[in-house]
Parts: C-alpha cells; structure tokens; sequence
C-alpha cells in the first residue's frame, strides 16, 4: 500500500504532504507512546497517533517512518507542523478514532511492523 | 569504554537542555547527522539513534543539563550521555521495563512509560551506568558497527 492509499482509506487530509506518495509503505504501528514506537515501529512504516506534540515528528524521523497520521481530527500544533516541515516527515490527519483507522488500514491490506520473521499470517 | 588508547576517527558533543522539552530529540538528530556523514551503515545509524534519543528524552525530563559525546571508530561507535540532575536510585529498577519515575508532563509528551533503559538496552552491545542521587547520571554505550544482532 501507498501513502495516497493509506491516506484515502482513513479519509485523511494533508497537513503536511508527502512529497513522494506512490512509495510503497513496509507496515504501520499505531501508539501515542514514543518509547514503544522507537523499539517496534520499522523504518519506512505508517505512523497512526494521537500524540500531537513535535516528539511524534521527532521520533519518526530518528525511525525512519514513512509518514504520521494523526487520530480524531486533533488539533495539530505550529510546533509540530514546523517539525514535520524542517525533518521531511508528511504530517495527515484523519476524523476516525485510533481503532477505525488501524481496522480499515488492516482490511484493505496494510500488514502491521514486524521484526523480521516473526510475523507468520 | 575500551581499554586501549585509540584515537576516533569522528568525535563530536552536543549540549542538552533539560526542561527543554521542545527541544527535546535536537542532539540526537545531530548524532544522527554525523554518524550519516561519517559513511556509518544504516543498521548502525539506526540503533545508536534510537538508543541515543532515548537517552537524550531521560536527561530533558529528568535532569537539569547535559550533554551526548559521540565518538566513531573503525569497529564502533561509542556514546556517553552525561546530566546533572538527580541521578538514579535504583539502576536495577530503572532497567526494569514498564517502571517510571517520570513526571506527567513526561507522559503527555508520550514518553516517560518506563521504556527508555530497557529500549536502550535493546540497542547496543554494551552499556554501563554511573550515578550518583543528586548529582546525576553518566552512560556509555558502545555499538559494533555493521553487524546484524538478534533483537
């Protein structure tokens, strides 16, 4: 699955586009615990978050994640905005709850981060 | 970390400010930056950003300053965090994955969940930490450079 994809299946808007939206994303993590993200989320992955500080931006870009999708249409702050600009991460937000956003992703076939190997379905 | 004398090939130092926590990540994206530039692989750049980041958020939300020291070699790369600030009590309990000490404030910024040793443990070959309640915490990690680990 693609960005744009990803971003029409949650009904998303740009916050800050992706400048490169047909590159195709290896998974999605969804936490609003960076610690969590920094330990399992893999590089080139999807980030679903309600987290709207610059340390989701922050920890997305020491991940190398592909892009952040805020949940619940949440305010998005001009720190952050300027985060996601100045680090190149594209910044989405969607009006769905964490929960809608993952299933309808996991239904239209977006595998969730694994450590190599271990994920078997 | 090591005991013989060998000289870096790369050694830089970034201040951290704690409290600071819009700045917080600042160091480590710089770490980051001169690890990049430096021809460091990718898997390497990877774990020393991430267990670097960590160490960095536990200085902003806990101590008062300090500073990362990253140093490149042939075979590794080895960083040392270093704050003043209150130190630790219990290492042991630190490194207990899930235990905390951090504030709510910590929290609301999605980190202070108890992860942050545990995650950098994860990260690196070797670790060691120095602390003294009050006074603060030294730690130094060491990571080979491009070897594939089973984490």
């Amino acid at each position: 699955m693609t960005i744009a994809q990803a971003v029409e299946v949650v009904k998303a808007e740009p916050v800050v586009p992706a400048e490169e939206t047909e590159s195709k994303l290896t998974g999605c993590f969804a936490s609003d615990l960076m610690s969590d993200v920094l330990a399992l989320a893999t590089p080139g992955s999807l980030l679903i978050t309600g987290l709207t500080t610059d340390q989701t931006i922050r920890t997305a870009a020491i991940r190398h994640l592909a892009a952040v999708i805020v949940i619940e249409d949440k305010e998005i702050s001009s720190d952050m905005r300027e985060a996601a600009r100045e680090e190149g991460i594209p910044l989405y937000r969607t009006p769905l709850s964490k929960y809608e956003a993952c299933a309808l992703l996991m239904n239209a076939g977006l595998r969730p981060c694994r450590r190599q190997g271990t994920f078997t379905r | 970390m090591r005991a013989m004398q060998e000289e870096p090939l790369v050694e830089r130092k970034f201040p951290i400010l704690g409290r600071a926590y819009f700045l917080g990540g600042r160091a480590s994206t710089s770490v980051k930056r001169v690890l990049t530039q430096a021809g460091v692989d990718e898997e390497t750049v990877q774990r020393v950003s991430v267990a670097c980041y960590e160490a960095e958020m536990n200085v902003v939300l806990h101590a008062t300053s300090g500073h990362v020291a990253v140093s490149i070699y042939e075979d590794r790369v080895e960083v040392v965090v270093v704050d003043r600030g209150p130190g630790i009590e219990d290492v042991d309990l630190a490194l207990r994955p899930g235990w905390s000490s951090a504030s709510e404030e910590a929290r609301s910024l999605g980190f202070g969940a108890g992860m942050g040793l545990p995650n950098i443990q994860q990260q690196v070959d070797e670790m060691h930490i120095e602390t003294t309640v009050g006074e603060g915490v030294r730690l130094a990690m060491s990571f080979r450079r491009g070897e594939r680990r089973n984490v």
